[in-house]
Formats: structure tokens, C-alpha cells, sequence
């Protein structure tokens, strides 16, 4: 497992089973019955991957040992996003440097 | 002229230059012209310590220093297609300690629009992401809806 936060993140959303999770969970918390409900992989398996999520904390669990429902906790996500802004920021400031850098040469070359 | 958008997988750039695509291709190229665009305001890409190995496999390497003298940062990458005056592909050197413990890949393609080129710049994938693929977009995009983005 990955052991900066953001690399945990992405590592937690690069699989398309915990994706559909994390879709579900954003319409409302559910129980591992629920979430397993539209997926043909067995109860542990669904568990395993919360147990991704949750390390990611892009989840939390509910206390009762029955249910446990599991929650979206949206933070990460924020930050995975943020980080893809920042990237796409980078290079377009590198273009807007570029841009003034072919026009000082102009077209004496 | 500029637009940008960023999908889910990867930034992707569009830009129209006011110049020969032969120009802008030696602006990526020349490393004498690399250290006049590639650093951020805050920060150098001195000439000395750029290097370009311009041929597939070669590096693609440059050095970034704070002008406050606090700091600097190494970005690598090797150059995995190479088609002089339309193609530029380089793929990064992992850097764990950044969040991105695997390769992204930079590919610039310039069209030749005459006096004026068009080009198109990706990055990606997200790290991680790997073989994400239509699922990582419907759920990103219902999350974010979920989340008033």
C-alpha cells in the first residue's frame, strides 16, 4: 500500500469495483449486503475492497458490528482533483511562456 | 489563442502558436530555448543544467532552481517517440515521494497550420489509474456532481 495520502488515494480509485462503490455511496451510506447487491463477487471480496477505501479515507464505517454501513467522506477527493488542477495549471503556464518565448524570437531565424 | 480542458485521465492542452511548427518543435527541443519557457515564474531551468539526448531512449532532463535560491527540482523523462517537426513523447521518471510512483507520458503533437501551429499537449494518466477506464468517468463525474462540483 502506497503511504502518502494522495498515492493511497488514486491506488483506492484505480479499481473499477471500488469506483462503483464510491458511486453508490455518493447517493446515500449503505451496508456491505447492499453494496455487494450488484456486483457477482462474494461478501469478503466487497469487504476487502471497504477496507481499501476506508485506509484511503475516502470511507467511514458505521460502530454497529451488525450493519456497519459505510459512508463517502468526499476529503481525498478533493484532494485528487486539486492535484489535477495543479497539474493542468503547471502546463499552462509553461504554454503561456512558450507562447511569449516564440513571439520574442519573432520570425528572424 | 488557448484552450484547455481536463478529462478525468489525463490534462490535455490545445494551443494555436504564431509560429512554423519547425519553431516551436526546436523550442521543445533546444535546450538553449527549453531554459527561456519550462520553469514557473518563481523558479530557473538553467541552460547548464538541462539535457537533451535528442533521439529515442534518449533523456530528456532538466533541473529547476528557486530564484530565492531555496531549493530546486529534477524532472526526468525519456524520449519514447520522436518525429521531427510533429511528435514529442516523453515519459516521466516515477517519483513516489511526489504522489506518482509510475510514469506519466507528455505528448506533444504540432499541425502544421502554415505561419501558425497548432498543438496539442497530454499528460497522463492519473497515477495509479493505470487501466481505469469508462468507470473511472461515470463515477468521478457522479461523484463530483455529488459533491456540487
Amino acid at each position: 500500500m502506497p503511504t502518502d495520502s494522495l498515492s493511497r488515494t488514486f491506488a483506492a480509485l484505480a479499481d473499477p469495483t471500488r469506483r462503483s462503490i464510491l458511486a453508490r455511496l455518493a447517493e446515500g451510506e449503505a451496508t456491505v449486503n447492499e453494496l455487494a447487491a450488484p456486483f457477482s463477487v462474494s461478501l469478503p471480496a466487497i469487504s476487502r475492497h471497504l477496507k481499501v477505501l476506508e485506509a484511503a479515507g475516502l470511507i467511514v464505517r458505521g460502530r454497529e458490528a451488525q450493519w456497519r454501513p459505510a459512508q463517502l467522506r468526499p476529503e481525498p477527493l478533493d484532494d485528487a482533483i486539486d492535484w489535477m488542477s495543479e497539474r493542468k495549471r503547471t502546463w499552462d503556464g509553461r504554454m503561456d511562456r512558450l507562447e511569449a518565448h516564440l513571439r520574442r524570437k519573432g520570425s528572424g531565424r | 489563442m488557448s484552450e484547455a480542458s481536463s478529462s478525468d485521465e489525463q490534462v490535455l492542452i490545445t494551443r494555436i502558436f504564431e509560429a512554423p511548427r519547425e519553431r516551436v518543435f526546436q523550442a521543445w527541443t533546444d535546450p538553449d530555448q527549453v531554459a527561456a519557457w519550462f520553469g514557473p515564474d518563481s523558479m530557473e531551468a538553467p541552460r547548464e543544467r538541462i539535457r537533451i539526448d535528442l533521439r529515442v531512449g534518449g533523456r530528456y532532463e532538466l533541473t529547476m532552481v528557486r530564484r530565492d535560491g531555496d531549493g530546486e527540482m529534477t524532472i526526468g523523462y525519456e524520449i519514447v517517440e520522436l518525429r521531427e517537426p510533429e511528435l514529442l513523447v516523453l515519459r516521466s521518471d516515477p517519483k513516489p515521494e511526489m504522489g506518482m510512483p509510475e510514469p506519466t507520458v507528455v505528448r506533444v503533437e504540432l499541425h502544421d497550420h502554415g505561419e501558425k501551429t497548432r498543438m496539442t499537449l497530454s499528460d497522463g494518466p492519473l497515477p495509479s489509474a493505470g487501466h481505469a477506464e469508462a468507470g473511472w468517468n461515470a463515477a468521478m463525474e457522479k461523484l463530483a456532481a455529488s459533491l456540487g462540483r
